[in-house]
């Protein structure tokens, strides 16, 4: 078995507001494996962002700052890298496409500017010029991610491998050649009419349109990782369908390993091959997407996916979740659901359950098991 | 969509036309200010002068106020700005001196730039750390000092100490070629004499520096704090995100904006700047307009020349304008949502 790209081991995050502390992140583990799609779902607040910008050290420390746990990124801990290496990792490491396209765009530079920063920063590393970052001792290799025959002849060109691959060892390119390449990423998120967007700012562009220069901008330095951190979540319906069916698509052709942040169920269930369900700063459930959708083995999926509405026009009000979302600075005991729990019983309030497979004697599935942080995840399915 | 030259020119065109209306009416506010505030008007201004100087003030002064003010409009337009009472023309000396001024300040605001402005980033990098402090302790220190305390102790102190001429343009008194601009290092330049350009720029380093060292403040205290509202924005962590060091996210993206409010202020500035510096130039000697401005309200037991005052009055006002104009053009051109047409 290859290798995961990520591994993050017990990883804790403590915000300190104040005299108070939040722990945003609790005691979470995950891999991600190459070519392979990770979702995190969960409610505002659960964590979820915070753990996505804890993989590439981006969160503002202080006021967070990691706890405890590991974030191992091709065999290296980024949480031992000092602050001043870790731009070495972004970028050509870890892309990111954030959860704001309105303002994630600098409004002084032109969409070329941009977006040829980016392919400079993975040529000169490509070359050598700028030091890059070379991984612990699992040095990534690009041959190991699945070539692709899917997609048309431009996209193929620029996977990693591909035919752009010999064009960019030469040393000295020209402002045409950054140009050809920068539209290039601009087809590859289809752009109709790149030659007009290209020479734009950034408020000429509507929101749809930046997020899709954000992720041209994220894949032009092919990112063994990539973290789509709410990518859809701030566009509105039409467009978020859009920029989702686009992300679908490259998934499929550029074949990166992506770790997929969503409150939206119904996104992630279209997109990711694995799904960890966050609750309070927790993954409280975790394993194929299938599965856990389909058969939810932790009372709070269960009735998250129950809450979710299902149609358009909804027959009777709205489910939802009794009580309310733990305040982190003073989480509840043990299990953190217990409280909202219809199973509770006493010994959910001792010692937090850990996440362990739902099915010990099923198949060891390359993928991982299903798992479930629940004392009585065989009840589940019992639950209306 | 987009902006093009074209538009640009056109932008630049607009506003220089509507800079008109504002010199006339700087003109007209200086006119019937210094002709109107004053019962008798030639005693007023020549205290001491003969006869014969009486007699022509006021054969001008007797006339209506409105045909003194459009006689005096169409002379300023010619480039007849009158004369002092030992009869030196007031426009061929001021169009000598606003050059050195200009230089001055320029070189100032070099200094405020590549200094001051740098000094509001590490500030706000090391906002409300070590770093931060020392940057205010700098900067308050030089916003703090009397102007006429801070020229003197480096004419008098620092500049012998270093070695650093205190006193005029030049070394001699006329520098063997023609001043073209008036501008003494630009003037070296073209004369094709590097020891007169030397001269020149070690002349110019100490008044520089000490009207960069009172005024930076202005510059690093607005570039700290645009710099602070621009940093926790997204399209910083996506620059960083790209994998740029702290340094390019520093100076490509987020002073690239935040530059856009200290322009601004920095033109406002240096219109100041330009009436400002009379207390600089006089102590160290620099030929420019507040030296001029000094002797012409009678300073230094000089004989006052209220042609020359009124001129410089109206000189300061346009600088102040032109100034502003120019942040106004820059502000257009940095901010690329600001529409050209």
């Amino acid at each position: 078995m290859t290798e995961p790209i990520l591994r993050v081991e017990n990883l804790s995050i403590t915000y300190t507001v104040g005299a108070g502390e939040f722990q945003a992140v609790s005691d979470v583990s995950l891999e991600i494996y190459p070519g392979r799609v990770i979702g995190i779902v969960g409610e505002t607040g659960c964590g979820k962002s915070t753990l996505a910008q804890a993989i590439p050290r981006l969160m503002p420390e202080p006021p967070a700052s990691i706890g405890s746990g590991r974030i191992i990124f091709r065999g290296t801990d980024l949480v031992k890298v000092p602050k001043r290496k870790m731009p070495m990792v972004r970028g050509t490491g870890i892309g990111m496409i954030f959860q704001e396209p309105l303002n994630s765009l600098n409004p002084a530079y032109r969409v070329f500017d941009q977006i040829v920063e980016a392919i400079q920063i993975r040529h000169y590393r490509e070359i050598g010029v700028v030091k890059s970052f070379q991984g612990g001792d699992v040095p990534f290799d690009y041959s190991k991610r699945p070539t692709t025959t899917v997609g048309s002849a431009l996209t193929r060109s620029i996977v990693p491998g591909g035919a752009a691959e010999e064009a960019v060892k030469d040393r000295i390119r020209t402002r045409s050649d950054y140009r050809k390449e920068v539209l290039e990423y601009l087809r590859l998120v289809r752009i109709n009419d790149p030659e007009t967007i290209i020479d734009l700012y950034p408020h000429e562009l509507s929101g749809g349109m930046r997020q899709r220069i954000m992720i041209a901008m994220a894949l032009s330095e092919k990112p063994s990782l990539l973290i789509a951190d709410e990518p859809t979540s701030a566009l509105d319906v039409t467009i978020q369908a859009q920029v989702l069916t686009l992300m679908k698509d490259l998934i499929d052709e550029v074949h990166a390993s992506i770790l997929f942040i969503s409150h939206d169920l119904g996104v992630i269930a279209e997109t990711a091959d694995e799904v960890g369900v966050m609750y309070a700063g927790r993954i409280i459930e975790y394993g194929p997407v299938d599965e856990v959708f389909r058969s939810p083995r932790h009372p709070y999926t269960k009735m998250l996916l129950a809450a979710a509405p299902r149609t358009y026009k909804s027959d009777g009000p709205l489910r939802s979740i009794p009580g309310n979302v733990p305040n982190l600075s003073r989480p509840p005991s043990g299990c953190r659901f217990h409280p909202r729990c219809p199973i509770a019983r006493p010994i959910c309030k001792g010692d937090a359950p850990p996440l362990a497979p739902v099915d010990p004697q099923g198949p060891d599935l390359t993928i991982g098991p299903h798992r479930s942080a629940c004392y009585f995840a065989e009840e589940v399915p019992g639950l209306p | 969509m987009g902006r093009s030259p074209s538009d640009l020119i056109v932008f630049v065109a607009k506003r220089l036309v509507q800079l008109v209306p504002v010199l006339f009416g700087v003109i007209v506010l200086t006119f019937f200010f210094t002709h109107l505030s004053v019962g008798n008007i030639c005693n007023a201004w020549y205290p001491h002068a003969g006869q014969a100087t009486i007699r022509n003030c006021l054969a001008t002064t007797n006339q209506p106020i409105l045909k003194q003010f459009s006689t005096y409009l169409v002379t300023l337009l010619q480039g007849n700005w009158g004369q002092s009472q030992s009869g030196v023309l007031v426009y061929p000396y001021i169009a000598s001196a606003v050059p050195a001024t200009l230089e001055l300040v320029l070189a100032a605001l070099f200094l405020m730039i590549v200094v001051g402005i740098p000094l509001g980033v590490i500030a706000a990098q090391y906002s409300g750390r070590w770093g931060d402090h020392l940057v205010r302790v700098l900067y308050l220190s030089g916003w703090a000092t009397p102007t006429y305390l801070g020229a003197v102790i480096a004419a008098v102190f620092i500049g012998p100490y270093v070695g650093l001429p205190n006193h005029g343009e030049y070394s001699t008194l006329s520098p063997p070629f023609t001043q073209y601009t008036h501008l003494s290092v630009l003037d070296a330049l073209l004369a094709g004499n590097l020891p007169y350009t030397i001269d020149a720029i070690s002349h110019l380093i100490l008044p520089a520096t000490v009207l960069a060292f009172i005024n930076m403040g202005i510059a690093t205290r607005m570039t700290r704090a645009s710099m602070l509202e621009v940093l926790p924005l997204d399209y910083v962590r996506s620059a960083r995100m790209k994998g740029l060091t702290e340094f390019w996210v520093m100076y490509k993206h987020a002073l690239r904006n935040a530059l856009i409010t200290t322009t601004t202020v920095l033109g406002v500035t240096a219109g100041g700047l330009l009436a400002g510096t009379v207390v600089v130039e006089e102590v160290f000697d620099w030929p420019g307009i507040g030296q001029y401005a000094y002797t012409a309200i009678g300073g230094g037991g000089s004989v006052p020349n209220y042609d020359g005052a009124i001129a410089v009055v109206i000189v300061f006002a346009i600088a102040v304008v032109l100034a502003n104009l120019i942040a106004d053009i820059l502000y257009g051109v940095l901010d690329p949502r600001v529409d050209w047409r």
